[in-house]
């Protein structure tokens, strides 16, 4: 690949200090701004997920009094899904899209550093709705009605934050959208574009499709509460099953939106340490789109159990089994894509084959869920739980360290120390599947999801558990001193350190210019 | 309808319905990729996906109906 | 960037933005089709009077007591039944009557939403009149008597001996 670059690109002034960060524009210096806050947020909502699990190490109610509980269990997931993972998404495609499409930055700079300063301003929205009277939010992630009609200043700090969350997202995705659309180096048609853009073009376009109606969702309870309309109040003729609907006609597309690019950084680490091309790159992309179509059709069967007719139960399971079929042409094209490869397994690698493996086990019980009658049996139950989880941490989260592990060098020139980053994998890996493996049982035997107490039969798998979390939780600490000591005294990395790595970004050199690509790269 | 469409080629309805069939379930060879990319215009992708993606809902509902009565 | 390549840029941003903007409405529109659904397929019309087969044949062989209920959530009501239960043969149409009555000095509109049990009572009961069908306003101090017309469908599963019919009362302060 012949490729013209400019590295000594460093003809404009950049304020530093402080101010670098929050004036800039640089799509490098916006997604490590994002990687961070990311982090930073996955720290707050690991704290919530280890006073859950502490809570539920005894039967009995020790640590956390049950209303704050429900806080805790709340501000957990929508601090996890809007403050952890998709802004960490959003992070990996500010770094590598302009790189891996030959763009010297994103299309809208300014509007770029924008969507990011909203964010740690929802977060803190969210934070110190712990502190106000009342407490946060405590009605669960989804805020159904009646509860979040109810509720004090935490829920309506709790709706300005996702308004504020969707706005960020909207703007991320209409910057992700045209940048890959209009700013691709001569000679990268569609079809020669990595497939981690690929995926993150798809997720762009299904987030301007569903962050509006959340955006919508959430001013109509913000108008029910305050302003006296009763689009969820039943007593003014509303109807809380219409929140489920239209929340969930967000909400489904939503967690296809947390695992597309996963797929996406996956089928960009599999090839590169397998040596070999993506098997059936085109399928992929087949896929990726049948994906996130279908994900626009399923969303009632989270709510098999809040009343609905046969037929639209079976239409709605019938539909979402059918996702099974593109999402397993994805797993046999990376089973292909290493099949006969000279595999070699550095950090990334295991984290994407750990994916893969954990991904599918979270899949199957998906299918289980989508099943009526085995749904009207586990739903708000902990196997639910469990199979969000898999599909949730060991995917989506694992394929962002893998993506960390594989970029770090790039970002920063410098190598991280492999012999802890596996023991991170390792430690992950284990303390994951204790921690969430036996919560199939749990589920299965009945036990149910957001309750600060269980009876006594569900004791051993709790603590077992529970100790699995608190494992998988320091682990991640051991992530923030391999990164830092990356950061600060890693050795040099080459410019490609992986030999199997064929994508734009490894032709420019380590660590990555500050301005990269402003001439073109000429593609053949 | 101007000349340099003809030339680049248009695709006809059933380009357009196979490229979306092959996309519900998620398949492709390169090759008809290939071609669907040069001749295959998005509103046409569009358009066919949303008849395509009704389609599909009609069948399934039909395939209820079916099963329950 | 080149100009055009900017140019090109902002008609893309502002398209997304429509499309963005036209989700938002979207969300809402979904409202009036929920409604528009439910009532095609007559999923959820609590709130209508039904229609109903004249012909509708009595089944005197059953007997099925009625139980019923009533509760005030939110307002200074009283609100009960005047008898608290019947017993009627499917099929035949009967009318029970309710009292509320504003215990406070202030004037008041409430909504009664019925629930049933058993759930499926919903399929089987058939109302032409009901004081749910609209709002209520009360006076201060004032009472009223309301009637509720119904039938039972005699296709009720015949193990069903006891239903219970429950209406509770909401408040709905107008300008709140």
């Amino acid at each position: 690949m012949a490729v013209v670059q400019d590295v000594h690109g460093h003809h404009d002034h950049h304020p530093s200090g402080i101010m670098r960060w929050v004036m800039t524009t640089n799509h490098k210096d916006i997604g490590t701004l994002y990687l961070w806050f990311s982090f930073a947020m996955f720290l707050v909502g690991g704290f919530l997920a280890m006073g859950i699990r502490a809570e539920l190490f005894m039967p009995g109610i020790q640590i956390l009094e049950p209303e704050l509980f429900n806080s805790f269990t709340t501000l957990h997931g929508l601090i996890m899904v809007f403050g952890a993972i998709m802004p960490a998404f959003v992070g990996l495609a500010n770094w590598q899209v302009p790189m891996m499409i030959g763009a010297p930055d994103m299309a809208f700079a300014r509007m770029n550093n924008w969507s990011f300063w909203l964010l740690p301003v929802a977060g803190m929205l969210l934070i110190s709705s712990f502190f106000v009277p009342g407490g946060a939010a405590a009605g669960g992630w989804t805020f159904y009605p009646p509860l979040s009609a109810q509720g004090g200043l935490g829920v309506d700090m709790m709706i300005f934050a996702i308004h504020i969350l969707g706005a960020s997202s909207i703007m991320g995705a209409i910057n992700i959208i045209t940048t890959i659309l209009n700013m691709r180096a001569p000679g990268m048609t569609l079809m020669k574009m990595p497939m981690f853009v690929w995926t993150w073009l798809i997720t762009a376009y299904l987030l301007v499709l569903v962050m509006p109606v959340l955006a919508g969702t959430v001013t109509m309870l913000l108008t029910d509460r305050h302003f006296g309309t009763s689009f969820f109040n039943a007593a003014g003729g509303g109807d809380p099953v219409l929140f489920q609907h239209i929340f969930w006609f967000f909400g489904h597309p939503e967690v296809y939106i947390m695992i597309l690019p996963a797929f996406g950084i996956v089928s960009e680490i599999v090839p590169t340490f397998s040596r070999k091309p993506l098997f059936g790159y085109a399928s992929m992309v087949y896929a990726t789109a049948s994906i996130a179509i279908l994900s626009c059709i399923v969303w009632a069967h989270h709510m098999f159990t809040a009343g609905m007719p046969t037929v639209g139960q079976l239409f709605f399971m019938y539909a979402t089994m059918l996702i099974a079929v593109p999402t397993g042409v994805k797993v046999f094209n990376w089973t292909a894509t290493m099949w006969r490869g000279s595999l070699t397994f550095e950090t990334p690698m295991l984290f994407a084959i750990g994916f893969i493996f954990l991904f599918v086990i979270g899949g199957f019980s998906g299918v289980i869920c989508a099943i009526v009658p085995i749904d009207i049996q586990v739903q708000d139950t902990y196997y639910v739980i469990a199979h969000f989880h898999y599909v949730l941490v060991s995917g989506a989260l694992f394929a962002i360290f893998g993506g960390v592990y594989y970029w770090l060098p790039k970002w920063c020139g410098r190598m991280y120390d492999v012999k802890l980053a596996n023991m991170h994998f390792w430690l992950s890996m284990i303390f994951f599947n204790v921690a969430f493996f036996v919560q199939h049982f749990l589920g299965l035997a009945g036990m149910p999801r957001r309750i600060p107490d269980y009876s006594l039969q569900f004791a051993d798998f709790n603590m077992i558990s529970s100790i699995g979390a608190f494992g998988f939780g320091l682990s991640q600490i051991l992530f923030l001193y391999i990164v830092i000591k990356c950061i600060r005294s890693g050795e040099k990395a080459a410019d490609k350190p992986w030999e199997g790595a064929n994508t734009l970004e490894w032709t420019l050199p380590s660590p990555a210019p500050y301005h990269s690509f402003e001439t073109p790269p000429v593609i053949k | 309808m101007n000349n340099t469409e003809h030339q680049t080629g248009k695709a006809s309805t059933l380009q357009v319905a196979k490229a979306v069939f092959w996309s519900f379930l998620g398949i492709r060879k390169k090759d008809d990729l290939d071609r669907d990319a040069k001749m295959i215009k998005p509103h046409q992708v569009v358009i066919g996906g949303i008849i395509g993606g009704v389609i599909f809902v009609l069948s399934i509902l039909t395939l209820v109906k079916v099963v329950t009565s | 960037m080149t100009q055009s390549v900017t140019n090109i840029n902002v008609t893309m941003l502002k398209k997304l933005l429509i499309f963005s903007a036209i989700m938002f409405g979207f969300g809402y529109a979904l409202v009036p089709m929920y409604e528009k659904f439910c009532e095609v397929t007559g999923i959820n019309n609590l709130l209508q009077p039904n229609a109903v087969d004249k012909n509708i044949k009595v089944d005197m062989s059953r007997t099925i007591a009625i139980e019923l209920d009533a509760n005030v959530r939110g307002m200074p009501w009283q609100f009960k039944p005047l008898q608290s239960s019947v017993k009627i043969h499917p099929g035949e149409s009967i009318e029970v009557m309710y009292e509320i009555r504003n215990m406070s000095d202030q004037e008041f509109t409430g909504q009664a939403i019925p629930s049933y049990s058993p759930r499926f009572l919903e399929k089987y009961l058939k109302k032409f009149e009901c004081f749910c069908f609209t709002k209520q306003v009360l006076k201060p101090g004032e009472v009223r008597q309301m009637p509720v017309k119904f039938v039972i469908d005699p296709e009720i599963p015949v193990d069903v001996n006891t239903v219970t019919i429950s209406y509770t009362f909401f408040a709905l302060q107008p300008g709140k």
